[in-house]
């Protein structure tokens, strides 16, 4: 009995032993890559640090900066205004397409239609940013000549004007991503039930309706999924305004991520990114706590 | 049943008039949106495509080219004196390789370990690898620039695969599907005497094939793309990824120089092209299916 107990024990002993050593890599670089990084960014908000002197412990002077900072608050509100910019664009064209291409079409059309929407998606955003520098040069580009043809103002100045760039930065923006919001949608799309389109058909419904009515509410779980990950991910927009427009002109398409970035990295200011950096963090974790707030009033799952 | 329908087909044919044949405007308004949508997508690469097989000097002329007026590698040739290109391309496939092998371990085991194996502090250790996933890759990158420093692996690509190597969102992808395997084998193999890592090995890997098809997707793709972490970690031009050695390209030309620049995009994509289009049902599935935003 008691030898039993004990061979019970130290299989679970045994047991304990491999799963810490299965566990051991995934933890050492949490603990080293994620975890040190995370705590050392609060630490480094109160050093004065440029890599080649000691750091200087200098108290709240980072957060003092970060606050009489003139440039903070617009780059913040360029940031916002670009990322609602580029996230209702990719939702309301992933939705038009979405709705589009789920109707009655020959597989080989429908696939065709499916690759070359979502091939962009997973081109480095660098390379599509490149691309777009060359499509949207004033003088020689091709956006500027075709739109020439249509009869628009073909001398647009998409990369050096704070009128423009800011679109320029959401029209290459949505070239890449919009396949995927395409995608989702239509996997959300085709999850819903044909029984209450049906059931609308019987009692008369046009096809306006049946989308207000049924559609929408439907998809609503999935609109507020891609609402959360699309507006983190566009507060954290880097490449297509650093190769774009390098944040010009002016700050006018300067992202929070681009300002860390050249605090940290060309200006050697180490404690003021780390504290750029957590501020950006806390914006991004009030976000999403305030959307899975909201998400309860205005979800509907079937 | 049988006869209901049969009567109501024969009601349809016999007493209603003849549909009309009307035009349906619907679908046609939606197959020209649908082409100029895949238009727009396509133009670009083709327009980029042409003016790398240009020459140098009429890359950029109006009206634009769909095809190089006369064809030449002048371009191709300029890259590779220009920049380590080929070194660029071997480096982002050896980093994206390692990385993704290095995941399907490190993830497969943690993930298994969370899933099937009791032991101290599992909750609390997964909740807080978990949280993980809250926190913006962008915001630890100073402190993760001055750790590699402290390190001495500044301008290694150890600085680019050791991070990568742990993937919180891979670990909690592989353990939500091990829940799903039946435990009856596992138990079958342990009474047969399988040890923990037999069972992991033999049982659960191999059932596990579409999953850890989905991880290797994602991983590889992220870590082809990654531009942040080489672009401040990596300084040697030999050592460099190739987003980072496309933008090298620009500094040699200025931002002007379309031709160079089109060849070196024109051989980033198109392999990626290549290998997109022959496993595109198991991307497009990989991605969307769980939600990467890249």
């Amino acid at each position: 009995m008691s030898e039993q107990i004990m061979t019970v024990r130290s299989l679970k002993r045994r047991e304990a032993m491999a799963a810490y050593a299965f566990i051991l890599p995934t933890l050492l670089g949490f603990l080293v890559f994620v975890v040190g990084p995370m705590l050392a960014s609060f630490a480094l908000s109160l050093f004065d640090w440029n890599l080649l002197t000691p750091p200087e412990y200098v108290g709240l002077a980072n957060w003092e900066k970060l606050f009489s900072d003139a440039r903070v608050g617009g780059i913040y509100v360029n940031t916002l205004r670009l990322s609602l910019m580029v996230v209702f664009s990719n939702m309301t064209f992933g939705l038009l397409f979405a709705i589009l291409l789920d109707s009655k079409l020959p597989v080989l059309i429908r696939n065709f239609f499916r690759i070359s929407y979502f091939f962009p998606y997973v081109v480095s955003a660098v390379a599509v940013s490149l691309i777009w520098t060359f499509l949207f040069n004033r003088d020689l580009g091709p956006l500027n000549y075709y739109l020439g043809l249509l009869g628009v103002d073909s001398r647009i100045n998409w990369l050096n004007s704070s009128q423009w760039s800011p679109l320029a930065i959401v029209i290459a923006d949505v070239w890449k991503n919009v396949g995927f919001y395409i995608l989702v949608f239509l996997g959300g799309m085709q999850a819903i039930s044909r029984d209450f389109y049906e059931a609308a058909e019987v009692d008369g419904a046009n096809t306006w309706q049946k989308f207000r009515n049924i559609t929408l509410p439907l998809l609503s779980p999935t609109i507020l999924f891609l609402l959360v990950i699309s507006i983190i991910g566009a507060l954290q927009i880097f490449e297509q305004p650093q190769i774009l427009t390098s944040g010009g002109p002016g700050d006018a398409t300067r992202t929070i991520v681009l300002y860390i970035y050249e605090q940290g990295f060309k200006f050697f200011d180490m404690g003021y990114a780390a504290t750029l950096a957590i501020s950006l963090f806390a914006i991004i974790l009030v976000l999403t706590i305030i959307q899975f707030r909201l998400s309860r009033r205005w979800v509907f799952y079937q | 049943m049988t006869t209901l329908t049969e009567t109501r087909v024969d009601e349809m044919s016999f007493t209603s008039p003849k549909p009309k044949r009307r035009i349906p405007w619907g679908s046609i308004v939606s197959a020209i949106l649908l082409s100029l949508g895949a238009v727009v997508m396509i133009a670009p690469f083709m327009w980029i495509i042409q003016a790398a097989f240009g020459e140098t000097a009429r890359a950029f002329v109006l009206p634009p080219r769909w095809l190089p007026a006369n064809p030449s590698l002048e371009n191709f040739e300029s890259v590779f004196e220009q920049v380590p290109y080929g070194m660029f391309m071997f480096n982002s496939v050896k980093i994206a390789v390692i990385v993704t092998l290095g995941q399907l371990i490190t993830c497969s085991t943690a993930a298994y370990a969370f899933a099937r194996l009791e032991f101290r502090g599992k909750n609390v250790l997964f909740m807080l690898l978990i949280s993980a996933l809250m926190i913006p890759g962008q915001v630890t990158l100073v402190p993760l620039f001055i750790v590699m420093r402290q390190l001495g692996l500044y301008n290694t690509h150890a600085a680019l695969i050791l991070p990568a190597l742990i993937n919180p969102f891979g670990v909690f992808l592989l353990r939500q599907f091990f829940m799903t395997i039946p435990k009856d084998l596992e138990d079958a193999a342990r009474v047969d005497g399988a040890n923990v890592f037999t069972i992991y090995w033999r049982i659960i890997l191999p059932l596990s094939g579409p999953i850890l098809t989905t991880l290797a997707i994602l991983t590889f793709v992220t870590m082809w793309n990654s531009y942040f972490l080489p672009l401040i970690m990596i300084n040697d031009p030999e050592l460099q990824v190739l987003t980072v050695g496309l933008t090298l390209l620009r500094g040699q030309y200025g931002a002007g120089a379309l031709g160079p620049i089109a060849a070196a995009l024109a051989m980033a994509i198109v392999p990626v092209l290549v290998v997109f289009l022959m496993l595109q049902k198991y991307i497009i599935k990989s991605i969307v299916s769980t939600g990467i935003k890249g």
